[in-house]
Order: C-alpha cells, then sequence, then structure tokens
C-alpha cells in the first residue's frame, strides 16, 4: 500500500490515472473475425466518475473487461491499442503481473449480484480472499477487515453475517456485497459494470448512493458502464459514447447532456422520457461487427446523413466549437461542416427535462 | 442437517432389513425346491420320501417354527455367522476375509487414480475446450468406454504377457503386497479398469467444470486477482463436486461390482469376484449369498455417502426443519 501512495505521487501533474489508447479488441467467431471494440479512447482522471454510455452491442463491456483482460482469449484478442495505469501498459503485462493490478489497484462490479457470488463459499470467506490475495495478513486481521468493509457498505450485523452464504442475501445485498469485495484492496479505479441494471428501482439509488459514498471515502476514480442516462446524469464527471465499437462523442457530462454534439448522441437523448419532446426510438439496428460499412458507423441511421458519411474511415473526433472538452465524431464538427445543422432543433435551453 | 443425516442412516439400516428379509424368502423357496428333488429322489431309488424329508429338513434346521427360521437367520447375519462354504471348507467369513485383500489391491490403486486422472482431465479438457488435448481425451475416454474390459485385458495379457514377456500371466497370490513382483502383475488389472472408468468421470467433470469456468463467479474471482489454478481448484472444482460425488460414487460402485468379476477370472486374481465365480459354479449357496451381500452392503453404504456428501457440499440445500 505504501508503495502504491509513492507511485500516486510520483505520478506527474496530468497524467491521467487510466489511459485507453486506440484500444481495439476482436473476437474469433464462426463467420471470421468480429471486431468488438475499434479504436476506443478515453482517459480517467484521479477521483473522477467516468461513464461509457451505448446500447447493448456497442462495445462497453468488452472495452472495460480488456484493461484488465478479463474477457477470454481466444476467442478474443488485442489486435492494437494500450491501456496505460499511471504510464504503464497493462495490455503488456505477463498475467502474473496483470494478477498484482487486478483487484488490488483495478476492481470490478458486475452486472448481475445473483451469480457474481460463489454459492459455495460464505460470503465472509469471498471478501477474505480478496483481501489476502492481496495481502499478506493473517485471517483473524482480515476477518476485521472484512466486517468493516461490510458495515461500510450497509450490510446490518456484519458479524453475524460473516458466516452466511449469499443465498441467504437479498439481490441489494449481494450487490452491496460485491462492492464490498472490490473495495477489499483498496483500489485506485472501480470498473462497475452495469452495477444497477439487474436491481429493482428503490435498490438502485440506493446502491448508485453506496457508489458515490465509497468513492469519496476511498478517494477512487470509478469507470461505470450503463445506458443508464439518468444513472449518468447522477454520478458522471465525464462520459464518452459508444457505437458499434468506436467512439462517438466525449466530453463532459454538463456539456454532452446541454447540447449533445454527435446525431447518435442526440437520438439517445431523445429516447429519454419527459424531455419536452415527444419520445421516439432510433430506427435500424446496429451495423454487422464482422464486416461495417466504409464511413461513420451511424450513417445508415442518421438523419443527417450526407454522402461523405458513406466513405472513407469514421470520422476522427473533432472539437465541438464553444466548450471546454467535447469532442465528437462527426463531419458536421469538422473543418466542412456546419454544427448549426444539427442544433436545429436541438437547442441548449429545450434539452432541459 | 444432522436429523437428516440421522434419518438417512436409519433408512439405510431399514433397507439393509429389507434385503436381507428378502434374500431369506429367496433361501426358503430353494431348500422346499431342493426338497422336493430329494423326496423325488428317494421315491424313485425305492426309499421312504418322508424319511429323506425328515432328514434333509434336521439337517437343514428346516423343522423349526418359521418365525424361529427367519429369526435365527437374521441373529446369524447380524453378528457374522454367514454359514460354512462346502467347496472350499470353511467360514464363509474366512473365504472373504482370504478374498478381500486381493481385491483391495488393485481396487484401491484404480479409484485412487481413476479420480486423480478423470478430474484432471476433466478440468484441463474444460479450461481448453477444442484444443488438441481436449480432442485427444476425448477420443482416450470413448475408446475406453466403448472397448469391453474383458476383451481389453485378454489382449493386453497377449501382448505385453506372452509376447513381449513384460508382466506375468499367472497370477502369484503367494507375492508379497508391497513388492515389485505385485505390482507387475497389477498393473494390467489396474490400467484395464481405468481406462473403463476414467471415461465418464472425465466428460462429467469437462460438463460440470464448463458449467462453472464460464459463470460469473469466476470472473468475480479473477478480477479479485486470484490465480488461475487457484480459480480451478476452489471456485470450479468445488461447486461442480456437488453433482460429481454423486456420479462418483453410483459410478465406481457400478463398476467396481461388475467389473471384478471379469478383470479378477481374466487376470486370475484369488479376490471377491472370483469366489462368487466360483461359489456359482460349484452350488454353494452359502458363499453365494454372502458375496452377494458384500456387493449389497457396498452398495447401500454408497447411496448413503452419496446423500450426505450432497447436504455437506452444495450449502443451498437446507434440511433444517425436515
Amino acid at each position: 500500500m505504501g508503495q502504491r501512495h509513492e507511485q500516486r505521487t510520483e505520478r506527474q501533474q496530468g497524467t491521467p490515472l487510466l489511459s485507453v489508447r486506440d484500444l481495439t479488441v476482436e473476437f474469433d467467431t464462426d463467420r471470421g473475425p468480429l471486431r468488438a471494440v475499434d479504436g476506443v479512447e478515453f482517459d480517467v482522471e484521479q477521483g473522477e466518475t467516468v461513464c461509457l454510455v451505448g446500447e447493448s452491442g456497442s462495445g462497453k463491456t468488452v472495452t472495460a473487461e480488456t484493461i484488465t483482460k478479463l474477457i477470454r482469449m481466444p476467442p478474443g484478442r488485442v489486435v492494437r491499442g494500450v491501456a496505460e495505469l499511471d504510464g504503464r501498459d497493462l495490455l503488456s503485462l505477463s498475467e502474473r503481473e496483470l494478477r498484482r493490478v487486478r483487484g488490488n489497484r483495478i476492481a470490478h462490479v458486475f452486472q448481475d449480484p445473483q451469480h457474481a457470488l460463489n454459492h459455495c463459499f460464505t460470503v465472509g470467506w469471498q471478501i477474505r480472499e480478496a483481501i489476502q490475495v492481496h495481502e499478506d495478513v493473517s485471517d483473524a486481521a482480515a476477518r476485521e477487515r472484512t466486517l468493516t468493509l461490510l458495515d461500510q457498505v450497509g450490510i446490518p450485523d456484519a458479524t453475524t453475517r460473516y458466516d452466511d452464504y449469499p443465498h441467504e442475501f437479498s439481490g441489494g445485498m449481494k450487490q452491496r456485497i460485491v462492492v464490498a469485495m472490490a473495495l477489499a484492496a483498496n483500489p485506485d479505479l472501480l470498473i462497475a459494470d452495469e452495477p444497477t441494471t439487474a436491481l429493482d428501482v428503490t435498490i438502485q439509488a440506493q446502491v448508485l448512493d453506496l457508489l458515490e459514498a465509497v468513492q469519496a471515502e476511498y478517494d477512487m476514480s470509478i469507470l461505470l458502464i450503463t445506458h443508464d442516462l439518468g444513472v449518468v446524469a447522477e454520478l458522471a464527471d465525464r462520459v464518452v459514447v459508444l457505437y458499434a465499437g468506436k467512439v462517438m462523442e466525449r466530453g463532459s457530462v454538463y456539456e454532452v447532456f446541454d447540447a449533445p454534439a454527435h446525431p447518435y448522441t442526440q437520438v439517445l437523448f431523445d429516447c429519454l422520457p419527459g424531455r419536452g419532446r415527444p419520445l421516439r426510438s432510433i430506427g435500424g439496428r446496429l451495423p454487422d461487427l464482422h464486416d461495417p460499412p466504409p464511413g461513420c458507423r451511424f450513417a445508415a441511421r442518421c438523419d443527417y446523413a450526407r454522402d461523405e458519411c458513406h466513405t472513407g474511415d469514421q470520422p476522427p473526433l473533432y472539437d465541438v466549437e464553444e466548450t471546454q472538452t467535447q469532442t465528437a465524431s462527426c463531419v458536421y464538427h469538422g473543418p466542412s461542416g456546419d454544427p448549426a445543422v444539427l442544433r436545429d432543433g436541438h437547442s441548449a435551453g429545450e434539452s432541459d427535462g | 442437517m444432522r436429523w437428516y443425516v440421522a434419518r438417512r442412516l436409519l433408512w439405510a439400516i431399514v433397507a439393509t432389513f429389507v434385503i436381507l428379509s428378502i434374500t431369506w424368502a429367496l433361501l426358503y423357496v430353494t431348500e422346499q425346491q431342493a426338497l422336493t428333488s430329494i423326496q423325488f429322489q428317494a421315491a424313485v431309488s425305492g426309499g421312504d420320501a418322508e424319511a429323506a424329508r425328515a432328514a434333509y429338513e434336521q439337517q437343514r434346521g428346516l423343522d423349526r417354527p418359521l418365525w424361529r427360521q427367519y429369526t435365527d437367520y437374521m441373529t446369524n447375519m447380524a453378528t457374522f455367522n454367514w454359514g460354512y462354504s462346502t467347496s472350499r471348507g470353511q467360514p464363509v467369513t474366512a473365504a472373504i476375509a482370504d478374498a478381500l485383500p486381493y481385491t483391495m489391491m488393485y481396487s484401491v490403486p484404480w479409484t485412487i487414480l481413476t479420480v486423480a486422472l478423470g478430474l484432471s482431465i476433466g478440468l484441463y479438457s474444460a479450461t481448453h475446450q477444442y484444443s488438441r488435448f481436449d480432442y485427444a481425451a476425448t477420443f482416450v475416454a470413448f475408446f475406453g468406454y466403448a472397448i469391453p474390459n474383458f476383451w481389453f485385458g485378454i489382449v493386453l495379457l497377449v501382448v505385453f504377457g506372452v509376447h513381449l514377456d513384460m508382466v506375468p500371466i499367472v497370477f502369484d497370490p503367494d507375492a508379497p503386497v508391497f513388492s515389485l513382483a505385485n505390482a507387475r502383475q497389477l498393473v494390467l488389472p489396474v490400467f484395464v479398469l481405468t481406462t473403463g472408468s476414467i471415461a465418464s468421470l472425465t466428460r462429467y467433470t469437462r460438463a460440470e467444470a464448463l458449467e462453472y469456468v464460464e459463470a460469473t463467479f469466476t470472473k468475480t474471482a479473477k478480477a479479485k486477482g486470484v490465480s488461475e489454478r487457484r480459480i480451478l481448484l476452489l471456485h470450479v472444482l468445488r461447486p461442480a463436486a456437488v453433482p460429481l460425488s454423486t456420479i462418483l460414487v453410483a459410478d465406481l460402485l457400478g463398476l467396481f461390482i461388475a467389473s471384478s468379476y471379469l478383470v479378477e477370472v481374466v487376470f486370475g486374481i484369488p479376490g471377491l469376484g472370483q469366489l462368487s465365480f466360483k461359489a456359482i459354479q460349484n452350488q454353494d449357496t452359502p458363499l453365494v449369498l454372502a458375496t452377494t451381500l458384500v456387493g449389497v452392503f457396498i452398495a447401500v453404504i454408497g447411496n448413503l455417502l452419496q446423500d450426505v456428501a450432497y447436504t455437506v457440499l452444495d450449502p443451498r440445500i437446507d434440511y433444517g426443519d425436515r
């Protein structure tokens, strides 16, 4: 732990905690390689919450699980790209070195708490294991710390529940235990993959509050994966919008919610009820990732698509005018485009829900 | 759970009681048939059928009242007074005690090898699904499963015993238990039995482990920083052990009873299987009965262990109030 804090102070001002660059992941399937993630780039700064947003199949989970190589390889394969933690590329580490990162510096919370815990071991045992994998502490000391963790995540009567099995807890309680397990080795980054999707609405709010509370307490960064824009609004500092394995738009949560720059982000917001506009769904479906069409991935479903959108590569992430950090992968924000066309009917004031 | 185990134990005793009663009834019927033929023989040879009947009944204790015969039989069974083997000229229990060590000599290494190899090959196949090793293991498993043990034993004896002269053809019962000579003559029977039994355990282990290798909780363990080996041996094998333990017990017991006959006869090992085989040939009723009952008791105990294993291994099964 002491060593880790040294690393923290060593880190130069301006170097992000996690920096993902040009991450490209393919899966070998019967129909040939499927490119699930294609050139994804984003940063996570110390202490901030970054949300990966996108519909199902957009590559959110693959992106998150590739960072510590949790995806099964094969069939998965990192084609190129880096994921640097404090400037050190995780993707080129050996399995042994990666084990010291997993849980210890980067912890995960998965979507379905019902199956995230092993039904054959007590919850106490499973949290204790997360501690003892990384720290050489006695069983008694690990038990003490486990009880503190259970207490922190709001499990009442932790001492008696320590020896209970996962099936003796409700779904919300299980997710709290999974969070406790993720906190066990005091990580710098928590990757939460749709942590509330499998829970009912009242429990969702509780788990989100819990994540916010432990983030402040442990001074962690959170990489939150979600398709729920309500969750994004509540927790995120910055947003990364993914579509068909490509980054469509990036920016601070205020910028993106105030004025979504990419047509995809705009229609994503139109899918939300209660924004003063008639509810709509996005026509069409995700392009075939085995053989994606040329041009912008979203072109086929985009209301503003021009001829140039159907040729060449995905447009680069152009800076959006009049913003600090917002970038969008759309020709209308490029040198030959006029962003005003997209703003039509999406003025800043109107988007307030 | 303690109450469940106690009830299960009680049930095992009841099952044993029922089995013994049925064998007694069967024995009674066979003796009545033997009596009829003795009376017939006496009448044909001009003797007194009634006198022959009385002599036979007195000799066998059939002149006692029926309930008395039954209680005497049950008492004898409970006190291991299992009768006298006419073909071997010794008490049945002594004959079994003589034969048992020979059966143990090959079945203990066989069981250990089956469990160790079956589990490890199955686990490796599950984690390296559709690899070359997986295909090879599948082939070996189905080969061992498909090939009849007794035939495979004879072929191996011909090849390694007769042609290559690497193992003795005739089993030497006087070889010391822990000696090279004994190991050499046991290699083939253990090998034949293992190839036959490893198949199903390998396939079951592979299937069960596959279910948990892909499970979310395995990913959780990996995300915690747990090593691959620890994940496999604890997080995957532990839940897989629940169904496997039941398959293992039933499978090994069935094979133990069926295979011991064939293998002991082929390799000339004077164990329980051969004892039973010869008893049937010599129409030595008490010995046939005793060797059959040994198998039955092993099955009853095996089933008991299997049920108890479930309660111990799967914490989700709750017997608290039943």
